[in-house]
């Protein structure tokens, strides 16, 4: 196999890593402002539990959830497998991601003065006002650099959607090397991955900067 | 700033050698103890598992005890990751490959020093029960799993090929009991897999057949670093003996899923 | 004209023991300047908060312009007004911190105007337009696209009090508002409360500032203990006190 042919085959894995980081993102970082709001819950069961679930979640191992979503219900009810397991596979990383973002956001919200609340509600502000006016705005902020952490993680953990038969970029990459005896598709995986996350790395800079107006 | 990138170089070259050159050492023959480490899947009965009492077993494990009692030295087994086998086995964490390994002519070419062939293997399928598939004819327009870095994986990219186009896809699984669960599931109609294991499988577990017919012969052999052929001697020497007193036979008996027609020392 | 009316406030935290306010009454008059004088922990700032609704009192009736905010119920607990009350009641009175609490992601401008629009619903011409006019009194006329943190304190106090005087508030609220800032930087505040005065504007000024408050306040309030200890027109309270514990406070703090 030239190394053409390996990075083209790597490339296509690709794809499916970028379907699952994006897929990720987009439903656990909302799913995590709700599970984040449940958490600082004033109902003590509500919160109670809440962070329960996020200590499991945070807890054990992506690849065991992974596993649990993909495999669980079969041993358990005898359900059916996923035959597309982009699906399970996208669960179970926006479920975990969305545990991990619910404490990011709740320490910048919990880390927001008293003063900016009181100050809204004499201005008149409505709760929903306040929160999306005048909190989240600085909570962004305040989080982003554990937000681009966890970001920069996902990329990294979207190689254990080889766990349960999800052909992404590295689990081609195990394939080749394995056929070709040859250690080269993974430097080449190890390539692709760390550009993918100078990308990422660029995208939140920029983002990072443009909330930099003010201090 | 050169001449310390090129100090921290020269010092990490060092380092390997030293480490390369003790691992040496370590699976030297002429040592006077030798501790001899058999690098083993450790998923994969009858010829290697975790056994019942936490200790690594299997056919394979009990014919390399065997021999290493015989040639006088220290037994160890270390679980590899199957699909980077041959990368451990370079880098010294064991000092040979020895696990149901179908020989490759990929290895031979690399450089590794390969043993006799002591197994002749198939592939077969393994379906559920009350499957419409017979034969692997049926399996046109099927979804079908293999293990990733078995043999059933390379014969389907090579030999078997024309075969794996007629699937409607092919899933690469990284465990046996992840492709026996995706047939389970009913997300997979068959799965590739080497026959012991198929065997071993659906004797443990009712709902499942094997499908009998013979697909691809491949034979198993045990794998060592380049360089090593003395190594290699010295494990076949001990097997020849265990053949000719009998143990061999002993160990063979105890795993039904093993069968004897398919061992090759004991047909010549 | 009673603009705003506070009876019988009680008000206690945590266990319960700790009354912070006992029994406390005060009413504004349209155009009055009321100075809260009184040593720290004498309640002062937990009135304002009750009067601001920052605070649900234990017990009282807060009343603004004819709309009760809170009334007892038959057991005389505080029971408060439904939402659209209480939103209408916040329509009525402005409230300047201690910290001024300006939003540091919104520019000056913004400060000024975000509230209106999304509060009052008015247009972004109109409230741009009051935002203006409102920093050139505060003579901040060319700061509206700078953020707070581009400020200094006494920039920032203005601002703040540039912003609840944009709600067109009818009565404004101080809490100490020039606690927080460096001694040379409250002559500017101190300047623009006295032009409010001029003004007609009313207001209840919390302050330790006591040449300022019998300066500018009609009436001056001496808190000590929950209580109010003594009240009446300014100088007569700052010049010739009748109780012996406004008499003490007032000598520590001349000297």
């Amino acid at each position: 196999m030239t190394l053409l042919t390996m990075i083209v085959k790597l490339a296509e894995g690709l794809g499916k890593t970028c379907a699952i980081f994006f897929l990720t993102l987009l439903f656990s970082l909302p799913l995590g402002m709700v599970v984040a709001l449940l958490r600082m819950s004033k109902n003590r069961i509500v919160s109670g539990v809440t962070r329960f679930i996020i200590s499991i979640l945070r807890g054990t191992p992506l690849m065991l959830q992974l596993l649990a979503v993909t495999y669980g219900p079969y041993y358990l009810f005898g359900a059916g497998v996923a035959r597309n397991k982009l699906i399970p596979v996208v669960v179970a990383f926006a479920i975990n991601y969305a545990a991990y973002f619910a404490e990011i956001y709740r320490g910048g919200i919990e880390s927001i003065p008293v003063g900016q609340y009181e100050a809204a509600e004499v201005l008149g502000y409505t709760r929903l006002q306040t929160f999306v006016r005048i909190i989240l705005p600085q909570v962004i902020k305040r989080i982003l650099p554990s937000i681009t952490n966890e970001v920069v993680t996902l990329v990294k953990d979207t190689s254990m959607a080889f766990t349960v038969s999800y052909q992404e970029m590295f689990t081609i990459g195990k394939q080749i090397a394995n056929s070709q005896t040859s250690f080269t598709p993974f430097l080449v995986a190890g390539v692709f991955y760390y550009v993918f996350n100078g990308v990422v790395d660029f995208a939140m800079g920029r983002i990072e900067k443009r909330l930099n107006y003010y201090q | 700033m050169k001449r310390v990138f090129a100090f921290v170089l020269a010092l990490a070259m060092v380092c390997c050698l030293a480490a390369c050159g003790s691992k040496d050492n370590a699976s030297s023959v002429d040592e006077e103890k030798v501790t001899f480490t058999m690098g083993v899947d450790p998923e994969y009965p009858p010829f290697s598992y975790l056994g019942d009492n936490g200790q690594y077993t299997g056919f394979d494990v009990e014919v390399c005890a065997a021999a290493c009692e015989l040639l006088g030295w220290d037994f160890q087994v270390f679980a590899v990751n199957w699909d980077e086998k041959l990368i451990q086995l370079d880098a010294g964490e064991c000092d040979c490959v020895w696990s149901g390994m179908t020989i490759l002519d990929s290895m031979k070419e690399a450089g590794y020093v390969i043993s006799e062939p002591y197994y002749d293997n198939t592939q077969v399928l393994l379906v559920k029960e009350g499957s419409d598939i017979t034969s692997s004819a049926d399996l046109a327009g099927k979804r079908v799993a293999v293990m990733l870095g078995t043999s059933g994986e390379a014969m389907l990219a090579d030999d078997l090929a024309d075969l794996a186009a007629s699937f409607d896809d092919l899933i690469i699984c990284n465990s046996f009991l992840s492709c026996f669960t995706e047939l389970g599931g009913g997300s997979v109609d068959a799965v590739f897999v080497d026959l012991p294991v198929a065997a071993a499988y659906a004797a443990q577990n009712p709902g499942f057949n094997v499908i009998n017919e013979a697909l691809g012969a491949e034979q198993y052999g045990i794998a060592f670093r380049s360089g090593d052929q003395a190594l290699c001697d010295a494990i076949e020497g001990a097997v020849a003996e265990l053949v000719s007193n009998g143990t061999y036979a002993e160990i063979a008996a105890k795993y039904p899923d093993i069968s004897p027609d398919n061992l090759v020392f004991l047909n010549k | 004209m009673k603009i705003m009316e506070l009876t019988h406030v009680k008000k206690s935290f945590a266990d319960a023991t700790l009354h912070v306010l006992k029994d406390i009454s005060l009413s504004v008059e349209k155009g009055e300047v009321v100075a809260i004088i009184g040593p720290s922990g004498s309640g002062k700032s937990t009135l304002l908060r009750c009067a601001t609704l920052l605070t649900d009192m234990d017990a009282g009736e807060l009343c603004y312009d004819g709309i009760f905010a809170a009334k007892n119920d038959e057991n005389g607990r505080a029971v408060y007004a439904d939402k659209a009350t209480l939103k209408q009641v916040r329509g009525k009175f402005g409230l300047v911190f201690q910290n001024f609490n300006l939003f540091p992601h919104y520019s000056v401008l913004k400060n000024l105007t975000d509230a209106q629009i999304h509060v009052l619903g008015r247009s972004k011409e109109e409230a741009e337009h009051r935002a203006r006019a409102l920093l050139d009194k505060m003579g901040l006329g060319d700061r509206g696209s700078a953020y707070p943190c581009e400020l200094s304190g006494g920039q920032q106090q203005r601002v703040a009090i540039a912003r609840a005087l944009a709600m067109d508030p009818e009565i404004l609220f101080f809490d100490e508002p020039t606690s927080a800032l460096d001694p040379e930087l409250t002559g500017e505040i101190l300047k623009v409360i006295r032009a409010l005065a001029d003004e007609h504007m009313t207001m209840v000024i919390v302050t330790h500032e006591m040449a300022f408050a019998r300066e500018v306040a009609d009436r001056v309030i001496f808190m000590s203990g929950g209580v109010i200890v003594e009240e009446g027109p300014a100088r007569q309270v700052m010049d010739d006190p009748k109780e012996e514990r406004t008499r003490q406070f007032l000598r520590n703090y001349q000297r």
